[in-house]
């Protein structure tokens, strides 16, 4: 009981604070490009900073906007650095178009 | 508590046991943030907004949850998981408020959740054993002593960008020694309470 009680409480805690930012951030939803949502998504999303910048979220923007080339990614795999670089030159083609 | 008692607080909270000039916490947004006033100024705000909800929020849970079952050893884990939560509601609520001073501000936005002031203000109000009232006034007055402080260093700062520093001091190095002196023109509040 003395530890059950304590588990619960913060359990409880948690569970209302992360309701709350659900709701604020639904709340507060900001509408952005979906190419990089896109492109955040081909990543290996572990947030590890090895490419220099502050999350996979920065390096998708960075990527989008030609600030960094693919390979500065670290833990990407092979197959998956290659989609991801034809998935940006389909991208690049269509904006050159368009 | 009385009226006179509250305002010597204040007064306490803001200038004489400033929250960066003598208690050194939240160094990191003042080096950090303050190349800029629109951003050091947002960056006060922000910490205002945070610093007074969390101190709030944690004095209510402290006394009417923690203390009835006694749970006071685990303050500390459930402060800090208030703090992270509000940050991140702030963060939301400034993106999409005003874009630029959300660029602005960048990674410090999200760091104001290992800012010790906050950590502290909330821990200082348990420990200084404050009523509702005292520690409404102390989670305003500190933070506000941070705004104070931080908008005073950025418009220094401004300015020692247009003169001539010696090249081994240009940046973060004549900024501490900035600091440093405002330290000492800070610490001679001391004896006025």
């Amino acid at each position: 009981m003395d530890i059950l009680l304590p588990a619960l409480v913060l359990g409880a805690i948690g569970f209302v604070l992360g309701l709350l930012i659900f709701v604020v951030s639904k709340y507060f939803h900001v509408e952005e490009d979906h190419r990089i949502e896109q492109i955040e998504a081909m990543l290996p999303k572990y947030n590890c900073g090895a490419c220099g910048y502050a999350g996979c979220h920065d390096m998708a923007t960075a990527l989008l906007n030609k600030e960094c080339i693919v390979s500065q990614c670290k833990p990407i795999k092979q197959d998956a650095k290659v989609a991801l670089m034809a998935h940006l030159d389909q991208l690049f083609k269509a904006e050159k178009e368009g | 508590m009385s009226v006179s008692a509250l305002i010597s607080l204040a007064f306490t909270a803001m200038i004489i046991e400033n929250v960066i000039l003598t208690q050194f916490l939240g160094i990191c947004p003042f080096i950090g943030v303050s190349k800029k006033r629109s951003s050091a100024v947002g960056m006060g705000v922000a910490v205002v907004a945070v610093i007074l909800l969390a101190g709030i929020i944690t004095w209510t849970l402290y006394h009417y949850v923690l203390s009835p079952l006694k749970m006071e050893y685990m303050q500390t884990i459930v402060f800090i998981l208030v703090i992270a939560a509000l940050v991140q509601m702030v963060e939301l609520i400034i993106k999409k408020m005003s874009p630029t001073l959300y660029k602005a501000l960048g990674i410090y936005l999200p760091l104001i959740t290992t800012n010790c002031a906050v950590l502290g203000v909330a821990l200082l109000n348990i420990r200084k054993d404050f009523g509702f009232a005292e520690m409404i006034v102390y989670s305003l007055f500190i933070p506000l002593g941070f705004l104070l402080v931080i908008t005073i260093f950025s418009m220094l700062r401004e300015k020692i960008e247009m003169s001539p520093v010696p090249k081994a001091f240009k940046g973060t190095p004549i900024a501490l020694v900035v600091a440093a002196i405002l330290a000492m023109i800070f610490s001679r509040f001391g004896g006025l309470i």
